[in-house]
């Protein structure tokens, strides 16, 4: 195990206060999010689901600081709202509490997976030797220990998304935000993925927070959150299965 | 290795467009710069490459050719009373007409002649040596038998490359200010630029009624019993004169003459224009190819900013990134450089490579390199993590 647990689990790591979103669509405005609350707890899988435009993606972007609501305050750990913080602050505060997967993998293709975690680890000032021992034990946590000196282009879709949770899991995140994880993956791949996600949440204490529209996820969250055209329509805890399979797509 | 230094190497072809404009504006201004320092050297190779140790010349001279260089004769008894000196001698020039002989009938009209390739008239400028063994006028690279061809009263050498140009070969006969002349000598390595320059014994100047007689003479040519103390007895040559005189170690004198090049403004003008030349295409080029290769990687390092990587710190990695393409361009542009003057001295074209001229255009290559990143910069501006979520 490479992190330490985090906060008490079941204490809210985030919690958000009638966000608003709005995008220009052509001379009028589109309400994205309309006044949301929404709060994430340690320890729990939390997962976001929606049809697409429903604004999942913009609410985490709106949570983890990435994109500014127009209204509305995001309470995250001891930060009593990181939009009032600046810019530099809050990326500040994304480098020490925040990990995050995409989609896409958005590996450096120069990189050997090692060099993919230890990049990031370097700016958050470890030394280098400190820097890879931890990605090494975050690589072996994901499985990934005997693919240490491969780049991108020689590992699968899977073991690239492995790559980039390790890189996440690595800085050791009390938040961890996925948005579409296992989208671009088989089913095998998916499973191996949303079971990481699952341990993060259980074994490391994280506020674990993904967005999906893959309903096959829900087995394994703590917290089915649905949204639609910016509102949360549903909100409901579960108790995970964490030996759910992911039928192949 | 650091993120910025790997991706330069793993992803060389993205950035070899830039390598390349930075290789080729150095190229343009070290060739440039070269070829007018090859041309300089022309002008001095009698004397730089001769076994002067010393070289004396007036207080106020500049370089050999910039200001009073020749000296009273009386300096050359002078000079000899240090104790560590072996030979004086002066330098002389002169200059005069050349034209090759050929049998053409005269009475032809002017037109048939030229068609014949009769011969035409040159202006020649005539240098010397002194044919005694070992002398100090004589260039370290003359062979025995080439002074030894020289030592013959009128006769005459010349560059490969002037021999064209004056239209004889080896062998034949010319007229040198209307007196006949015998080319016997072929050098190689001493190519003259603008002025045909033609090389004689002091003897046969004399004879040719050139050779300085009067009180004054060319700058004296010192060899010194030990060269290794050439700086040493200039110091102290120098003392003796009581500023009547200065005295110049080989190598402060080609350097001199080097430096004294640059002071032509037309040359002065070329390099520039071709530094400036230089620096817009580089940075034009280099900027685009940096600019291409950051927004390829653009979703990465948006991945990185969301994991709170600042944007100071992309900054830092373009300008490091842009810092490592800027020395590999450095190293491009010497080897061509390189290669294009060995190319050159196959024409018989010198292409001088100064130590301190490469330090510079380094400098400068790198300078174009970081500016371009500078510029490339503002590209980073569309890592938006916010756009990696979809």
């Amino acid at each position: 195990m490479i992190t330490n647990s985090h906060g008490k689990h079941g204490d809210a790591a985030i919690e958000a206060k009638g966000i608003v979103k709005r995008y220009k669509s052509g001379r009028g405005m589109i309400e994205v999010l309309k006044h949301v609350d929404i709060d994430a707890k340690h320890g729990d899988l939390t997962m976001i689901m929606g049809p697409s435009g429903s604004g999942k993606s913009t609410l985490i972007a709106a949570l983890s600081g990435l994109l500014r609501p127009d209204e509305g305050s995001v309470a995250a750990l001891d930060r009593p709202n990181l939009w009032k913080l600046s810019g530099g602050q809050i990326d500040k505060f994304r480098l020490d509490h925040c990990g995050f997967i995409f989609q896409g993998f958005n590996l450096f293709p120069s990189l050997t997976a090692l060099q993919q975690v230890t990049t990031v680890l370097k700016y958050q000032g470890l030394s280098p030797d400190a820097a890879k021992a931890r990605a090494k034990l975050a690589l072996e946590e994901v499985g990934l220990g005997h693919r240490l000196n491969l780049r991108p282009a020689a590992l699968s879709g899977g073991e690239k998304q492995r790559v980039a949770i390790a890189r996440a899991l690595a800085k050791d995140p009390q938040i961890l935000f996925a948005d579409e994880p296992t989208s671009a993956l088989d089913g095998e791949n998916g499973q191996i993925v949303i079971r990481l996600l699952r341990r993060a949440a259980t074994e490391h204490g994280a506020a674990v927070i993904c967005v999906t529209h893959d309903p096959r996820l829900e087995a394994w969250a703590d917290r089915v959150i649905h949204i639609e055209d910016g509102v949360i329509i549903d909100d409901q805890r579960r108790t995970p299965n964490p030996d759910a399979a992911l039928a192949s797509h | 290795m650091s993120l910025a230094l790997s991706t330069l190497l793993f992803e060389w072809r993205r950035y070899m467009a830039a390598v390349m404009a930075l290789a080729l504006s150095g190229l343009l201004v070290l060739a440039m710069t070269g070829v007018f320092l090859g041309i300089g050297k022309g002008f001095t190779a009698q004397i730089e490459r001769s076994s002067a140790d010393l070289i004396v010349m007036q207080p106020g001279a500049k370089s050999l050719f910039g200001g009073p260089s020749g000296v009273p004769r009386r300096f050359i008894p002078q000079v000899y009373n240090h104790p560590e000196i072996e030979e004086v001698q002066p330098f002389d020039m002169a200059g005069g007409s050349f034209q090759s002989v050929k049998d053409v009938d005269p009475t032809m009209s002017q037109a048939d002649r030229a068609r014949q390739g009769a011969p035409k008239m040159n202006w020649v400028s005539t240098q010397i040596i002194d044919t005694t063994p070992d002398a100090v006028t004589i260039p370290i690279d003359y062979s025995q038998e080439l002074i030894d061809a020289l030592r013959q009263p009128f006769t005459v050498a010349m560059d490969e490359t002037t021999m064209p140009k004056l239209g004889v070969k080896l062998g034949d006969k010319a007229l040198y200010n209307g007196k006949t002349v015998t080319v016997v000598g072929v050098l190689r390595g001493y190519p003259s630029m603008m002025q045909p320059t033609i090389v004689m014994s002091r003897d046969t100047l004399r004879m040719m009624g050139q050779a300085d007689t009067g009180p004054n003479v060319g700058p004296l040519m010192v060899k010194l019993k030990d060269p290794t103390r050439a700086s040493i007895v200039a110091a102290q040559l120098n003392e003796m004169g009581k500023g009547q005189w200065k005295v110049w170690t080989r190598q402060q004198l080609a350097d001199a003459n080097a430096t004294a090049l640059f002071e032509e403004g037309i040359l002065v003008i070329i390099v520039a224009g071709c530094a400036v030349l230089g620096l817009i295409i580089g940075v034009a080029i280099t900027w685009q190819t940096l600019r291409g290769a950051i927004m390829a990687n653009i979703k990465e390092f948006a991945s990185l900013r969301a994991l709170g990587v600042g944007m100071g710190s992309l900054r830092r990695i373009v300008i490091e990134l842009s810092f490592w393409v800027g020395i590999v361009g450095v190293g491009a542009a010497i080897f061509l450089t390189w290669g294009l003057s060995v190319l050159a001295r196959m024409g018989a074209v010198l292409i001088v490579l100064h130590p301190v001229l490469l330090i510079i255009v380094g400098a400068f290559l790198i300078g174009i390199a970081m500016l371009s990143g500078i510029l490339s910069m503002g590209i980073l501006k569309k890592s938006q993590p916010a756009d990696l979520l979809r």
